[in-house]
């Protein structure tokens, strides 16, 4: 269920002082965060975010079409290595 | 013969299931079509004239979305997510649920008919 449109988008307040400040100085700076549930506004667009997903920071550059989702979309937390087994075993045996 | 937007509509069923034959339109955009257009949801198809069925496709063209244009806007979304590469359109690419649903069992809507290995089968047939 999407959030209530009465409370408006939620976005990182901590984020959005970063954003402003990187965006002050005109340096092109990566901006490191934790903030997976943040909305992406649209004054985010250009700036590049490295993204925590649990382990490490995955950079993410904001285009025009990730305004709207929220930053831990872009930042998998999970990764899929084929299935064990006696058949996956066999075939890591051949390579 | 009533033809809207490229479908023929069952001649013996009742205007408001037979328009539910458009990918598209369900009951409930289906009761909204014939409620602006002041048909009676229980009247067949046959029965309609000509005229009656031209309102109802001058309403479905101005206010509906249907059929192809509707299916390439639905692949279009699913475009878009794959192409960003958010987490949405990489459960699209895997063919596995999107919305967060477990996929230890069931899911099988998605990810279709069971492929189980050669052991499972043997198993399943030791038991019966």
């Amino acid at each position: 269920m999407p959030r209530s449109i009465k409370k408006g988008p939620y976005i990182d307040e901590k984020l959005i002082t970063k954003i402003k400040r990187v965006a002050k100085s005109g340096k092109k700076e990566v901006i490191k965060t934790w903030a997976r549930n943040s909305t992406i506004p649209p004054d985010f667009v250009g700036h590049t975010i490295a993204v925590h997903n649990g382990k490490k920071f995955i950079p993410v550059f904001i285009t025009e079409n990730l305004v709207g989702h929220k930053l831990g979309e872009f930042a998998p937390s999970k990764i899929f290595h084929r299935h064990g087994g006696k058949k996956a075993e066999k075939i890591t045996m051949v390579k | 013969m009533a033809r809207i937007a490229g479908v023929d509509l069952p001649k013996n069923k009742s205007i408001e299931i037979a328009l539910t034959y458009i990918f598209g339109i369900g009951r409930t955009s289906s009761l909204h079509i014939l409620s602006n257009t002041n048909i009676d949801p229980g009247r067949k198809v046959k029965g309609l004239d000509e005229k009656e069925v031209d309102s109802i496709r001058k309403e479905i063209e101005n206010n509906y979305i249907v059929e192809g244009t509707l299916r390439v806007e639905i692949s279009n979304n699913i475009k878009r997510l794959i192409e960003i590469g958010s987490f949405r359109g990489i459960r699209h690419k895997k063919g596995l649920p999107v919305r967060g649903q477990r996929t230890r069992t069931n899911a099988r809507t998605r990810k279709g008919p069971k492929k189980g290995s050669i052991a499972l089968k043997k198993k399943a047939k030791a038991k019966t």
